[in-house]
C-alpha cells in the first residue's frame, strides 16, 4: 500500500500536511479496528516463533489436563470423551492462504476461549477447590487468550491490510443450553480434546506459515506493504 | 446616655478579656484578626512558597502592621507583598532548614498588653516530590516444573529523604490483563495467575507522595526473558578406564523445553584447588544432557559443576549445580622425576658424601611406587615407596631420600633415575656429579629481595667462555636451593635458563633464616653453587646476647658476649649497643654486628655498674638481661704493694726490736752513764749495821734501792718473789721508762715510798731499819709522764740530780709531807692506800714519834723490790710504788736529809 501512496504522491499533489493528516486517520482507523491488542514488534520470524512456542506450550499442558481431566472425573472417563457434542467447535483450520489460515487460527482460539471458560465454571462445581484441574484450566484459558492477541498481532503484521473480524469466525458459542453433570463430564472432556487437537493443529500451521512468511526480511516486509 | 455606654463597654471588654484569658491555651482567638491563605501547606523544599494574610477588621490594622515570622525569626520586608490594605502576602524560598512555623504578626497599640499580636500562623509539611526509580529489572524463578507465576522486580529507589509518606507501586501490563501490586521501596513483586511465557509484558513502577507522582522507565519485555530456572539437575560424572584425560558429565533438564530452551555452562577443578576451568560456552549452548571433558590429568580428582539459562541468553543464570566429584584413571608418568643431591662434607679427607633426592614427577599421573637408580656403571636397583611415604593426591610435592653415598672428590659420575607407577615408567632423569675440581663455574653475583609476601632472588649468569670442558659451556637450567638454617630443612627448584629473577617456591616462614643457593646447570652438569643469606621477613631478634664481664677493674670492664643463635636472630644483626648505667646515668656505646667483646673505660672505681648490650635488625632490637657489676677499688698491683709495705715494715720493726733487745745494754749504757753502787763501796762495809759481805748481792740490791711491793690482797710482797730477776727488770725499766735514778727503777727515787713500805712492813724488818740508805733521784719532769714535780729547793737545776742521803733517821713529819694533806688527795686511787691519810690526821701529834719507831723497823721491810710486772708499765710509777699513804714520791720531802743522819757510806 505504501508503494502505491507512493505513486500518487505526484498525481494527487495534496500538501504536506494533508498527507500527514490522512496517515493519522488511516492509522487511528486500523486501531480501531484492531481495538485493544497493541502490537509492539513489527518483525516476522521472532512473533511466529514465539506463538509457535507458545502453541507448543498450551498444547503439551492440554495434554495434560486432558489426562488430569479424565482422571478427575472418575469411572467411565473414557466413554465421556468418546460421545459426540455439537456445540464444541471443530478443531480443523480451514482457508486457503496464509492469510486465512492464520484468520483461522485467531477465530478458533476466540471460539475455545468460552468453551474452556464453561467447563473450568461446571467443573469449579463439580471439583474441590485445591482440585489442579481448575488451575490447568484456568491456565488454559489464558494462554489461549494470549495466543490469540499474538496471532492478531502477527496476522496485522502480515497483513495488515486484511481488517480481523470483530466477532469470531465460527460464532456458535453464544447458545449454551443447561446440562446435566453427564452432560457436564462429556462436554468437558470433548471441549479439552478438541482443544488439544486444535493445539496441535496450529503448532504444524504456524510453523507452515512461518516457512513460508518468513524465509526472509525482504519477503516478509513486502507482505507487510500489501 | 454616655455614662451608660461607657459602663456597658467596660463590662463587654472585661468579659472579653476574661474569656480570652479563659480560653487562650485552647482557643484560636487571635484567628479573629484574620487567616493565613494557604492553610497547611505541602511546601516542596527548593522551591518558593507565597503565602498571604488576610486581616479582619477585628485586627484593628492595616497592612503597614503585618509582619511575617519563620517560628522566631522575622522575614525581610523586601519579601512582602502588599495586596491591598488588608492583604499582605510572603515569598519564602523553603530549605531544609527553613522552620516549620509561619506566622503572621501585627503591631499591637501602645496601649494594648502585647506590643506584638499574632494575626495567624501556619504549619509548613516541607518535602520532596518523588524520584523517579532507576535500573527496574525482573525475574521469574522456576517453581516445580513450571515457572512461577510471581515476578520479582527491583529497582533503585531516589537517594533524597523521603520526608512524606511515599507509596511504591508495581505494574504489569500484559495483552491479555494488567495487574498491579503495593511495593516496597526498592522491590516488589505481582502475582499473574500464570506466568506469561512467550508474551509480552510492560513493567514498571510508580511512585507517589502528596507532591506528586513518578513513573519508572516501562521494562518492555517478554516473559521468557526474566525466567531463572533451576539448576540442572542429577548431575553425574562417569570416568571410564581407558580414558585417563576425560570424564563424562550428563544431567537432566531443570525445565521442560516446552517452556525455556536452555543452554548449559560447565565448570571444573581439580579437589582442593578453588580454580575453576569453564567449558567454553559455544561448545555447551545447544540443548544437551551431556558433555565430555577432555585434556584431564590422570588420577586426579575433578569437581564439575554444570548450570543453564536461555539459550538465547535472556533471562538469567541459574545458581550452580552442587558439587559433583570424580577421579580420572592412572596412566603412567609422563615427566622425568625431579632428580637432586646435596653434597655433605665428610671427615675424612678427600672425599664427600652424595645424598640423592628426588621429588615426583611434575606429571606423575598416578601414584609413584618406586624408583630406579643406577649410578655410573652400576645396576639399576629398585627403590620401593612405601604408602606412608607419599601421598600422590596431596598438592605437595615431597621429597624422596633416595641414596646417601661416600664420594671421592676425584671421582665424576652419572646417576639416572627413573620413576614408576601402576601403569609404567617414567622418562629418566639425571644428574652428574663432577670432580671437585671440574666443577662448572658458579653464577657471577647473587642478591635478594622481598617482594608482594614473597622472596626474590636475583643472579646474572656465569661468564662461561671456556670450552672443551667436559661438560657444555651453555647453561642449561638452573637449580634453586633453599635450606632453613632453623631446622635445615630443604627444598629445590628448577628454573628457565633465561630467568634471572625467581620466587622462592613453598611455604616459607617470616624471621627464619634461609640459606638460598643457585647452582648453574649444565646439561646435567651441576655447577658450584653461590649461596646467600635472605629472611621472607625480618623482625627484632628473639632474645638478647648473653653477657657477661670478662674482666674488671679500677676504671674498666671487659664485657664479652656471645652471638645470638641463628634461629633466634630473625634478621640481621645490624649492630650491638652496650648501655651501662651508674648513679643513675645511662651511658650507650654502639659497635660492629663483628664485636662480641668490648672494653668500657673510664669507670668509676668501686662503683656498681649495671651493664646490658642491645642487638639490633633493621626492624627492632632486643636486650640483653641486665648484668651488675662492681668495680674494684685498687688496681691489682695496688694491693701488692700496700701489703708489701706493711710486711717490709712490720719486720722493721721486729728488726729494730730484737735489736734493741739484744743491744739495750750498750743502749743503755750511752744514754744512761754507769754509776757507782754505793752497796759496793766500802762505806757500806764500814757500818756497823751492815751485813756480812756474804749477803752483800741482796743486801746490795736493796741496800741503794728502798723499794716496797704490796700486795693488795695477801699482802705479801711481790718483790720478795722477784729478787731473782731483779737485776734483769731494772734494765728494763732502764730501757723502756727512760727513767733516772739508782739502780734504774722509779721506786728508787721515791724515798717516801721506802718509808711507807716501812710502814707496812714495820713489823718485819725493824732490825735492819736503821740501815737503809736512801737515795733520790731529783728530776726536773714528772717520771713516766707524770707531771714535772719541781725541786722546791733545788730550783736552779733542771738536769736530774742525784742525792743520796745517809741518815737512818726517821723523817719529820713535815718532811714526809711537805705538800700537806692536799697531796694525799691527788692520788687517792687505790683504796688499799686511802685510809692512810685519815689515820695521820687524827694522830698527828703521835705521828712523829710512831715514824721513828716505824722507820726503824723498816730495816727488814724497805728492802723488798718493787714489781716490775707487766701491768705496771701502764700506770705511772708514783701508782705502782707509792707510799701506803698514797703520797708520792717527793724530792723535796728528802731534801732535808741530805744534811742529816748518819752517813751510810
Amino acid at each position: 500500500m505504501s508503494g502505491h501512496v507512493k505513486n500518487m504522491y505526484p498525481q494527487l499533489s495534496i500538501s504536506q500536511a494533508a498527507r500527514t493528516l490522512l496517515s493519522l486517520l488511516l492509522v487511528a482507523a486500523i486501531d480501531s479496528v484492531n481495538a485493544g491488542v497493541a502490537c509492539r514488534n513489527q518483525q516476522c520470524r521472532s512473533p511466529i516463533q514465539r506463538s509457535s512456542k507458545l502453541t507448543r506450550l498450551i498444547h503439551m499442558e492440554s495434554v495434560d489436563l486432558l489426562k488430569i481431566y479424565k482422571a478427575s472425573q472418575g469411572d467411565m472417563s473414557e466413554l465421556f470423551c468418546q460421545m459426540p457434542n455439537d456445540i464444541v467447535p471443530d478443531p480443523n483450520i480451514s482457508g486457503l492462504d496464509p492469510s486465512e489460515r492464520m484468520l483461522s487460527i485467531y477465530s478458533h482460539c476466540k471460539a475455545f476461549l468460552p468453551h474452556l471458560k464453561r467447563v473450568t465454571e461446571q467443573q469449579r462445581d463439580l471439583q474441590p477447590p485445591s482440585s489442579p484441574l481448575l488451575n490447568n484450566l484456568t491456565t488454559a484459558q489464558y494462554r489461549t487468550s494470549g495466543l490469540a492477541n499474538q496471532i492478531n498481532c502477527i496476522y496485522q503484521t502480515l497483513f495488515p491490510n486484511l481488517p480481523i473480524p470483530l466477532e469470531p469466525v465460527d460464532g456458535r458459542t453464544s447458545i449454551y443450553p443447561s446440562q446435566n453433570v453427564f452432560q457436564q463430564k462429556v462436554y468437558g472432556c470433548v471441549v479439552l480434546k478438541n482443544f488439544k487437537e486444535l493445539l496441535s493443529q496450529i503448532t504444524h500451521e504456524l510453523r507452515t506459515i512461518k516457512n513460508q512468511m518468513c524465509k526472509s526480511r525482504t519477503f516478509a516486509y513486502t507482505n507487510a506493504l500489501f | 446616655m454616655e455614662g451608660i455606654m461607657d459602663k456597658s463597654s467596660y463590662r463587654l471588654l472585661q468579659l472579653l478579656s476574661l474569656a480570652w484569658l479563659a480560653c487562650r491555651p485552647t482557643c484560636s482567638s487571635i484567628a479573629t484578626y484574620g487567616t493565613i491563605i494557604p492553610q497547611s501547606p505541602l511546601v516542596e523544599i527548593g522551591k518558593e512558597f507565597t503565602a498571604t494574610c488576610v486581616l479582619y477588621k477585628a485586627a484593628k490594622a492595616t497592612a503597614e502592621d503585618i509582619f511575617w515570622m519563620l517560628k522566631n525569626v522575622t522575614v525581610p520586608k523586601e519579601q512582602y507583598t502588599k495586596i491591598n490594605d488588608s492583604a499582605v502576602s510572603v515569598t519564602i524560598t523553603i530549605t531544609n532548614e527553613t522552620a516549620n512555623w509561619l506566622f503572621c504578626k501585627k503591631k499591637g497599640s501602645p496601649s494594648s498588653l502585647n506590643l506584638i499580636q499574632v494575626i495567624h500562623g501556619i504549619i509548613l509539611t516541607k518535602g520532596y516530590p518523588p524520584e523517579k526509580p532507576m535500573n527496574l529489572s525482573c525475574m521469574a524463578v522456576q517453581s516445580g516444573r513450571r515457572i512461577s507465576s510471581n515476578v520479582t522486580c527491583t529497582w533503585q529507589p531516589g537517594t533524597r529523604d523521603e520526608r512524606l509518606k511515599t507509596t511504591y507501586t508495581l505494574f504489569g501490563n500484559l495483552i491479555v490483563s494488567n495487574k498491579s501490586s503495593n511495593a516496597h521501596r526498592s522491590s516488589g513483586y505481582i502475582d499473574f495467575g500464570t506466568f506469561p511465557s512467550f508474551m509480552e509484558l510492560a513493567m514498571w513502577v510508580e511512585v507517589e507522595n502528596k507532591l506528586g507522582k513518578v513513573r519508572s522507565d516501562i521494562l518492555d519485555i517478554y516473559a521468557s526473558d526474566l525466567v531463572k530456572t533451576n539448576p540442572p539437575s542429577d548431575v553425574n560424572i562417569i570416568s571410564e578406564n581407558n580414558f585417563s584425560r576425560t570424564i563424562l558429565v550428563s544431567w537432566k533438564h531443570p525445565i521442560h523445553v516446552t517452556y525455556v530452551t536452555l543452554k548449559y555452562n560447565i565448570r571444573f577443578c581439580t579437589v582442593g584447588s578453588g580454580e575453576w576451568t569453564e567449558v567454553p560456552p559455544n561448545d555447551t549452548e545447544s540443548y544437551k544432557e551431556s558433555f565430555r571433558l577432555q585434556y584431564l590429568k590422570p588420577d586426579t580428582e575433578y569437581v564439575v559443576q554444570v548450570r543453564c539459562m536461555h539459550h538465547m541468553g535472556n533471562g538469567y543464570w541459574s545458581d550452580w549445580s552442587a558439587n559433583t566429584t570424580a577421579r580420572t584413571p592412572e596412566d603412567k608418568p609422563t615427566s622425568k622425576p625431579d632428580l637432586w643431591r646435596v653434597v655433605i662434607p665428610s671427615q675424612v679427607k678427600s672425599e664427600r658424601r652424595v645424598q640423592v633426592m628426588c621429588k615426583d614427577p611434575v606429571e606423575s599421573n598416578g601414584r609413584i611406587r618406586g624408583y630406579s637408580i643406577k649410578i655410573q656403571d652400576g645396576n639399576w636397583e629398585t627403590v620401593a615407596v612405601n604408602d606412608s611415604d607419599l601421598d600422590s593426591r596431596s598438592q605437595e610435592r615431597k621429597i624422596i631420600p633416595l641414596y646417601q653415598i661416600p664420594w671421592s672428590d676425584k671421582r665424576r659420575g652419572l646417576i639416572e633415575l627413573k620413576a614408576w607407577n601402576s601403569v609404567g615408567e617414567s622418562p629418566q632423569a639425571s644428574l652428574v656429579i663432577p670432580k671437585l675440581t671440574e666443577e662448572p663455574p658458579s653464577v657471577e653475583s647473587l642478591s635478594w629481595f622481598t617482594q608482594e609476601g614473597r622472596l626474590w632472588v636475583k643472579w646474572q649468569p656465569p661468564n662461561v667462555i671456556a670450552t672443551g670442558e667436559p661438560y657444555r659451556s651453555e647453561v642449561t637450567e638452573y637449580v634453586l636451593e633453599c635450606v632453613s638454617v632453623s631446622d635445615g630443612a630443604m627444598d629445590w627448584q628448577r628454573e628457565h635458563r633465561h630467568t634471572r629473577t625467581a620466587a622462592i617456591k613453598g611455604n616459607l616462614q617470616k624471621f627464619i633464616r634461609y640459606n638460598i643457593s643457585v647452582y648453574p646447570m649444565y646439561s646435567g652438569w651441576t655447577g658450584k653453587p653461590l649461596t646467600i643469606a635472605a629472611f621472607l621477613e625480618q623482625g627484632a631478634p628473639l632474645e638478647g646476647p648473653s653477657v657477661k664481664v670478662r674482666r674488671r677493674g679500677k676504671n674498666y670492664a671487659e664485657l664479652e658476649w656471645m652471638e645470638i643463635p641463628l634461629d633466634k636472630q630473625r634478621g640481621f644483626i645490624t649492630n650491638y649497643t652496650i648501655f651501662f648505667i651508674t648513679g643513675g646515668k645511662e651511658h650507650s656505646i654502639v659497635v660492629s654486628t663483628d664485636t662480641y667483646s668490648y672494653t668500657v673505660k673510664r669507670m668509676a672505681s668501686n662503683s656498681k655498674y649495671v651493664v646490658r648490650v642491645m642487638a639490633s635488625t633493621v626492624q627492632g632490637s632486643t636486650n640483653s638481661s641486665d648484668l651488675s657489676f662492681n668495680t674494684l677499688m685498687y688496681t691489682p698491683g695496688q694491693i701488692e704493694v700496700i701489703v708489701v709495705s706493711v710486711c717490709i715494715s712490720f719486720l722493721f720493726s721486729v728488726v729494730l726490736t730484737v735489736l734493741c733487745i739484744y743491744k739495750m745494754d750498750s743502749i743503755k749504757k750511752k744514754i744512761w752513764p754507769p754509776v757507782p753502787d754505793p752497796s759496793n763501796s766500802t762505806i757500806a762495809k764500814w757500818s756497823p749495821d751492815f751485813p756480812s759481805k756474804a749477803d752483800t748481792p741482796k743486801e746490795s740490791a736493796l741496800g741503794d734501792v728502798s723499794i716496797a711491793e704490796v700486795d693488795v690482797f695477801d699482802r705479801k710482797s711481790l718483790c720478795e718473789e722477784d729478787k731473782a730477776g731483779l737485776p734483769l727488770k731494772k734494765d728494763k725499766y732502764l730501757s723502756e721508762e727512760h727513767s733516772s735514778g739508782i739502780g734504774g727503777s722509779s721506786c728508787l727515787s721515791s724515798p717516801h715510798q721506802s718509808v711507807s713500805d716501812s710502814d707496812e712492813g714495820g713489823d718485819e724488818g725493824q732490825t735492819t731499819a736503821s740501815t737503809v740508805q736512801y737515795s733520790s733521784v731529783v728530776a726536773s719532769c714528772g717520771y713516766k709522764g707524770q707531771t714535772p714535780c719541781p725541786l722546791p729547793q733545788s730550783g736552779s737545776s733542771q738536769m736530774p740530780s742525784f742525792a743520796r742521803s745517809e741518815s737512818t733517821q726517821p723523817l719529820l713529819d713535815s718532811e714526809e709531807h711537805p705538800e700537806g694533806p692536799g697531796s694525799h688527795q691527788r692520788y687517792l686511787r687505790n683504796p688499799y692506800f686511802g685510809r692512810l691519810p685519815g689515820r695521820n690526821d687524827s694522830h698527828s701529834g703521835d705521828l712523829e714519834d710512831l715514824n721513828q719507831m716505824e722507820m726503824k723497823k723498816q730495816g727488814l721491810a724497805s728492802r723488798q723490790f718493787c714489781p716490775l710486772e707487766e701491768d705496771f708499765q701502764q700506770t705511772t710509777p708514783t701508782e705502782e710504788c707509792q707510799s701506803p699513804d698514797g703520797q708520792p714520791g717527793s724530792d723535796p720531802s728528802y731534801m732535808p736529809q741530805l744534811s742529816g743522819y748518819r752517813p751510810q757510806c
